[in-house]
């Protein structure tokens, strides 16, 4: 318990270190969330209003985002700017059954190295969280949001103390309920979004400026 | 058959995560009598993915927290909030379940309901 408390402790005083000493070109923004949320679409959104270039690839199967991926972005929304290292980072999930990649069509041997990357690409994502200054909590607004990975992810930024903006993905879709998102988790800033056709997306960066 | 085990928070602080997954590996159910802290949860699914192989494709977690019900004074509150910062003991409960054996936890508020 003590030894809990101590760690925390430390966790908060490295923090805020590392938050007054941190130059404002390290600012590090990650994207979170469950597995197909859309967060590589986001990423690939971001980069490319930004940079003019995507980030990584996109795929209906899921855990497509394995490793880490990090990009450059100077973002200038009403005449603020903000420079950051946008992080996409694999879905977080608490199993991975490779039989689940044969239904998309993978060979065994394929399915089985994608599920040995997807459970490095699980790990690295949890470590990484320590590292970053804004979190965008990417979740699928057509799905209920109501489960443990969700609770997880969010749990772990509070105790962190790192910011973040939950990003109610798939409004294009006609499932999407973002109402249900704010009233699962009140308290939080929530703002629907589709990465895919870019609807709302100005509205994002106003926020992420704002928390930043 | 179907085999659960039924840890006080107490004992399951004590216990290293790889122990508990053991047990997982096994095909046992483990249920603690509180919910656990975030940064707990993530370790476990952290050590969880450590062991990921064929036969065991990882675990399914849930968690509920109990909220102080309308009945208990502020008296009970405050000592329920005392207990909880003293003894990191939140009030609720956590399933763990190897993801073979537990299809899905499905969670509302206050429930859990276990699909095998």
């Amino acid at each position: 318990m003590v030894i809990r408390h101590i760690k925390r402790l430390k966790n908060r005083i490295s923090l805020i270190v590392r938050r007054i000493f941190k130059k404002k070109k390290d600012i590090k923004i990650g994207l979170y969330g469950p597995v197909n949320s859309g967060k590589t679409t986001l990423a690939n959104r971001i980069c490319l209003d930004w940079l003019g270039e995507e980030l990584g690839k996109v795929s209906n199967i899921p855990h497509e985002t394995r490793e880490i991926q990090m990009k450059k972005v100077d973002m200038k929304v009403n005449g603020k700017s903000l420079s950051f290292n946008l992080v996409d980072t694999p879905g977080i999930a608490t199993k991975i059954d490779f039989e689940n990649f044969l239904r998309y069509g993978l060979k065994r041997k394929e399915a089985k190295q994608r599920a040995k990357e997807a459970t490095r690409g699980v790990i690295e994502a949890i470590k990484w969280l320590d590292n970053m200054d804004l979190v965008l909590v990417v979740l699928d607004s057509t799905k209920n949001p109501v489960n443990q990975v969700n609770i997880t992810i969010l749990g772990n930024l509070d105790a962190r103390e790192i910011p973040l903006i939950i990003v109610a993905n798939k409004i294009d879709l006609k499932k999407s309920d973002v109402m249900r998102i704010r009233e699962a988790f009140p308290g939080y800033d929530v703002i629907g979004i589709s990465a895919k056709t870019g609807a709302m997306i100005n509205e994002l960066y106003k926020l992420i400026l704002k928390k930043l | 058959m179907l085999r659960i085990k039924f840890l006080p928070y107490e004992k399951a602080k004590k216990e290293d995560i790889k122990g508990m997954l053991n047990d997982l590996k096994s095909g046992m159910i483990i249920v603690i009598d509180a919910k656990l802290p975030a940064e707990e949860e993530a370790k476990i699914i952290e050590e969880t993915m450590k062991i990921v192989s064929e036969k065991f494709p990882g675990i399914e977690l849930s968690s509920i927290e109990i909220s102080h019900s309308k009945s208990e004074t502020t008296l009970d509150k405050i000592k329920e909030v005392i207990i909880e910062k003293l003894s990191g003991k939140k009030r609720g409960l956590t399933i763990i379940g190897p993801a073979k054996i537990i299809r899905k936890i499905e969670k509302n508020p206050e429930e859990l309901l276990l699909y095998t």
